[in-house]
């Protein structure tokens, strides 16, 4: 059964009332979504915060879902809203005094900041961040998304439907080149 | 996946910046809710305050903003490892506020003042999540799960 079919049941029954068929939707979509707000450029907390509004939209709309099979591309594209909306406020997360800074609460390292133990994963992150942002964006969700749902993908990032496995590859193979290229990975 | 290196680098890229591991927690503690069809209150805003030097003076303010109503809460650490909670409705009014906690601890209700002020004391830490009662025809307001 492909992914939005299956999917797209869970939804049907979690609207029927069946809480399992719902937190099999969630297990399922959250590394998705985490992606996807964090791409976006969220912090840790507010890409948490993010993914879980999403969800409660949905089960606030979830009638109004006409076709379950693009539960996928719905939630994608509401994570995307919630993000830059939550961008577009600006949240001051402002201390009122130096002393508590320690305090607070640490959002995790910036996406460009993390701490990668491995080489491979140092020399991969170098080149992954030239490639352009469509191809960040798109071969994040792709890695994340095990039999991938090219036409919820599509849809979500207002790409046109045929063009996610030609895009897909042609990021991969630029990745590709520059990494068969580096000594450091070809070691 | 045809290419090995192909299948390596989406195998990499997917371990990078894994989600909390508590994300899929604190979604299903937030939907669990029996009405759905609350307005969501949106986190608009968190504030620090204290010296930091001790945490029962530390306190953190929260803002959900729902387009109906905004519930601002103070959340104070006590000496005892518990916290209180000193909310505020804008616009106040005199509605009920619950708090859920999950399982096993019973969700506690409170009714605001007429200023749209609410307090619940000795809560213990972890996960929280507020709804306040509908009014006027307008729908339940509930906010994101929190970690208290």
């Amino acid at each position: 059964m492909s992914a939005d079919v299956r999917l797209g049941a869970l939804l049907e029954r979690a609207r029927d009332g069946d809480r399992e068929s719902l937190r099999e939707l969630v297990h399922e979509l959250n590394p998705v979504l985490w992606r996807v707000a964090r791409g976006q450029g969220l912090s840790a907390e507010d890409a948490a915060d993010v993914v879980q509004t999403t969800w409660l939209e949905l089960l606030r709309r979830l009638h109004e879902i006409r076709t379950p099979r693009a539960v996928t591309a719905w939630l994608i594209t509401a994570t995307r809203r919630e993000s830059w909306h939550r961008q577009q406020r600006g949240r001051r997360d402002v201390p009122d005094s130096e002393a508590v800074l320690d305090t607070a609460v640490d959002p995790g390292p910036p996406p460009d900041d993390r701490l990668l133990t491995d080489e491979r994963d140092t020399v991969l992150w170098r080149h992954f961040n030239r490639l352009s942002e469509r191809c960040r964006e798109l071969l994040s969700i792709v890695a994340e998304v095990h039999r991938p749902d090219y036409s919820a993908i599509a849809s979500a990032l207002g790409m046109p439907h045929g063009s996610i496995g030609p895009t897909r590859g042609r990021c991969l193979e630029k990745l590709r080149g520059m990494l068969v290229a580096d000594p450091k990975w070809g070691a | 996946m045809s290419d090995p290196v192909d299948a390596e680098i989406l195998e990499r890229i997917a371990r990078w910046d894994r989600p909390p591991p508590d994300l899929d927690e604190r979604v299903l503690f937030a939907i669990e809710l029996d009405q759905v069809d609350a307005e969501v209150a949106r986190l608009t805003e968190t504030a620090y305050a204290g010296s930091g030097a001790r945490a029962a003076e530390r306190t953190r303010t929260i803002t959900f903003e729902a387009d109906s109503r905004t519930v601002m809460i103070t959340v104070v650490e006590r000496p005892d490892n518990l916290v209180r909670i000193d909310g505020w409705l804008a616009p106040g009014a005199a509605l009920r506020v619950e708090l859920r906690l999950p399982e096993p601890a019973a969700s506690r209700t409170v009714t605001a003042d007429r200023a749209g002020r609410f307090v619940f004391d000795e809560v213990p830490h972890g996960l929280a999540q507020l709804l306040v009662e509908a009014q006027n025809g307008g729908g339940r307001v509930v906010t994101p799960s929190l970690v208290l």
